[in-house]
């Protein structure tokens, strides 16, 4: 456990070097959302296909009371982690009786729902324009509209996001959800109820999506349309799949290959979601478990042959 | 006195009644089998006691109190266990982990659930690893379930239920698809298991049955046609002619 740590603090600490903070620090936001979806889609086996709903509310709630009320950041990102967790928990109450198809179209559906209500709501959310004009508030002489300043204060949040998980997912709930993705039935005959179980997973879930959704609106002093977009939730989920949905790192891996990938070949391609489409369908023939598994994979192999 | 009982249970899928007005009482320490003919109602009438579906009509009793309805997520809790005839584990999990998210469920304490790591729980560990040695997996506590073989499946599928700790211990099958030297094992296993806990075990083979059972009940098309001891079901006649047939005439 100790070795994939090193490596991320190397990366938190070499990321700025090598792109845009902006890019940068996109990439730590974009892993938070992962590490949201994941403890559904690879803990607990529910394939969400709605995960902007959380992302995207709290970004709009939380990006309205910057802007007219000036709150502080932390409140923000408090307020936002508590919308997060409200609409995961109004979404996941409508959806976890469901299962299979049918549970992700209803994901997709209240996805939708959210998506057309912010569509509509111009005079709040200022529908396809987006809503423009999030300030990022200063914070006891700290002034995060420095991009680097900006950059370390979400890396940091990441890596506390990244512990939490880790904590979470290595408890007793972390392997209830596991039990239920194995066996739903036998996990409920064993005495768990695994509606509730699935709930909490989502309400823990939207929290992490809610997080996310706040420090990206800061990031951009913007909340675009797309941010409660089908598109925002199949992103993710094609981050969190090609990272590796089976294991804690993956999200976050798949974050850095999706966005650094979709910042520098899109400038030099208009066309590269055709690349993603690539590396999705390569992913889901041969190599489930995504960049890590292809990884230990290298590692065992090279670990097998002789020395010579 | 007995612990688990049920008064004139009945479940009816559409116009099929699989279990039709079936009063049975088990006494408490005793080895209750159920018999009868495929189809004739045992395994869903495990399903009714366990809570996987509520019955159409009658009344489930454990020490006398009614619990019908309880869904299957409390039955654990009431300390009614289950092992199911078709195997059903976790199959990424290690035999250990396998045992011990059962022996949680009904654990001391769920303090500390999503943020102390599970090797803290001494208790609900040692519970786990007690439940392997039982079925004599105490040596395999790393491995996979999903590579074990199909005799270690079925002796996990019992540790996952007495990991629980229950009270009553509902068996179904528990030898089914074992070979000849494994079932002798398994009826060892079950009969090691006898007083400790209030078993009730769905068998079909006969010898089982006779060697272990202290009273038999035995189904027939959703009905209970018969009760005794092991020596007055070989004698009864309706029996005969409805499930031992010509095996044991």
């Amino acid at each position: 456990m100790k070795r994939p740590i090193v490596l991320l603090l190397a990366a938190v600490v070499l990321l700025p070097l090598l792109v845009r903070p902006a890019i940068a620090t996109e990439i730590w936001i974009f892993a938070i959302f992962g590490l949201g979806l994941n403890l559904l889609l690879g803990y607990t086996g529910m394939l969400s296909f709605g995960q902007s709903t959380f992302f995207g509310s709290a970004a709009y709630v939380a990006g309205w009371l910057l802007k007219h009320y000036a709150i502080n950041v932390f409140l923000a990102l408090g307020i936002g982690m508590g919308v997060g967790a409200a609409s995961a928990a109004l979404v996941g109450y409508l959806c976890v009786q469901r299962s299979g198809l049918y549970f992700i179209m209803l994901t997709f559906a209240l996805n939708q729902l959210f998506f057309f209500t912010a569509y509509q709501w111009t005079s709040v959310t200022g529908g396809e324009d987006g809503m423009p004009g999030i300030p990022r508030p200063a914070l006891a002489g700290i002034d995060f509209s420095n991009p680097l300043v900006y950059y370390c204060f979400v890396a940091a949040l990441f890596l506390a996001a990244l512990w939490i998980m880790r904590r979470i997912v290595e408890s007793p709930l972390g392997r209830i959800l596991q039990a239920i993705r194995e066996n739903p039935v036998r996990a409920e005959a064993v005495g768990y109820d695994v509606p509730r179980f699935k709930l909490l997973a989502f309400v823990i879930g939207g929290a992490f999506s809610g997080l996310a959704g706040v420090l990206y609106a800061m990031l951009f002093g913007i909340v675009p349309l797309e941010a409660i977009g089908f598109v925002f939730s199949g992103n993710v989920l094609f981050a969190t799949l090609i990272g590796g949905s089976g294991s804690l790192y993956g999200p976050v891996i798949g974050s850095f290959v999706f966005i650094w990938l979709s910042e520098s070949v899109s400038t030099l391609w208009a066309r590269w979601p055709l690349l993603l489409g690539v590396a999705f369908v390569m992913v889901v023939l041969f190599l489930r478990g995504g960049v890590v598994e292809a990884w230990t994979r290298f590692w065992t192999w090279r670990s097998s042959k002789p020395k010579t | 006195m007995a612990i688990l009982e049920t008064k004139d249970l009945t479940k009816a899928f559409g116009a099929l009644t699989a279990v039709n007005g079936v009063s049975l009482a088990v006494e408490a320490g005793t080895l209750h089998s159920i018999i009868g003919p495929n189809g004739a109602g045992k395994t869903t009438l495990f399903n009714l006691l366990t809570g996987t579906f509520p019955p159409s009509s009658g009344r489930i009793l454990l020490d006398g109190r009614d619990i019908t309805g309880t869904p299957a997520s409390r039955a654990a809790h009431l300390g009614l266990a289950r092992s199911y005839q078709r195997t059903s584990v976790f199959p990424a999990f290690s035999l250990l982990d396998n045992v011990w998210v059962a022996a949680f469920a009904t654990g001391l304490s769920w303090s500390g659930l999503a943020w102390r790591k599970t090797e803290r729980y001494a208790e609900v560990t040692a519970r786990a690893r007690q439940a392997l040695a039982d079925v004599g997996l105490a040596g395999r506590a790393g491995v996979p379930a999903r590579e074990i073989s199909h005799g270690e499946q079925r002796q996990l599928e019992l540790a996952i239920a007495l990991a629980a700790a229950p009270r009553v211990l509902l068996l179904d099958e528990p030898a089914a698809g074992l070979s000849p030297e494994e079932t002798r094992k398994m009826v060892a296993l079950v009969r090691s298991l006898k007083g400790r806990y209030t078993i009730v075990l769905i068998e079909h083979k006969m010898d089982i049955i006779m060697s272990v059972s202290d009273r038999i009940s035995v189904m027939h098309f959703g009905s209970l046609i018969a009760e005794g001891t092991p020596g007055e079901i070989q004698k009864n006649p309706e029996v005969r002619r409805a499930y031992l047939g010509g095996v044991a005439a």
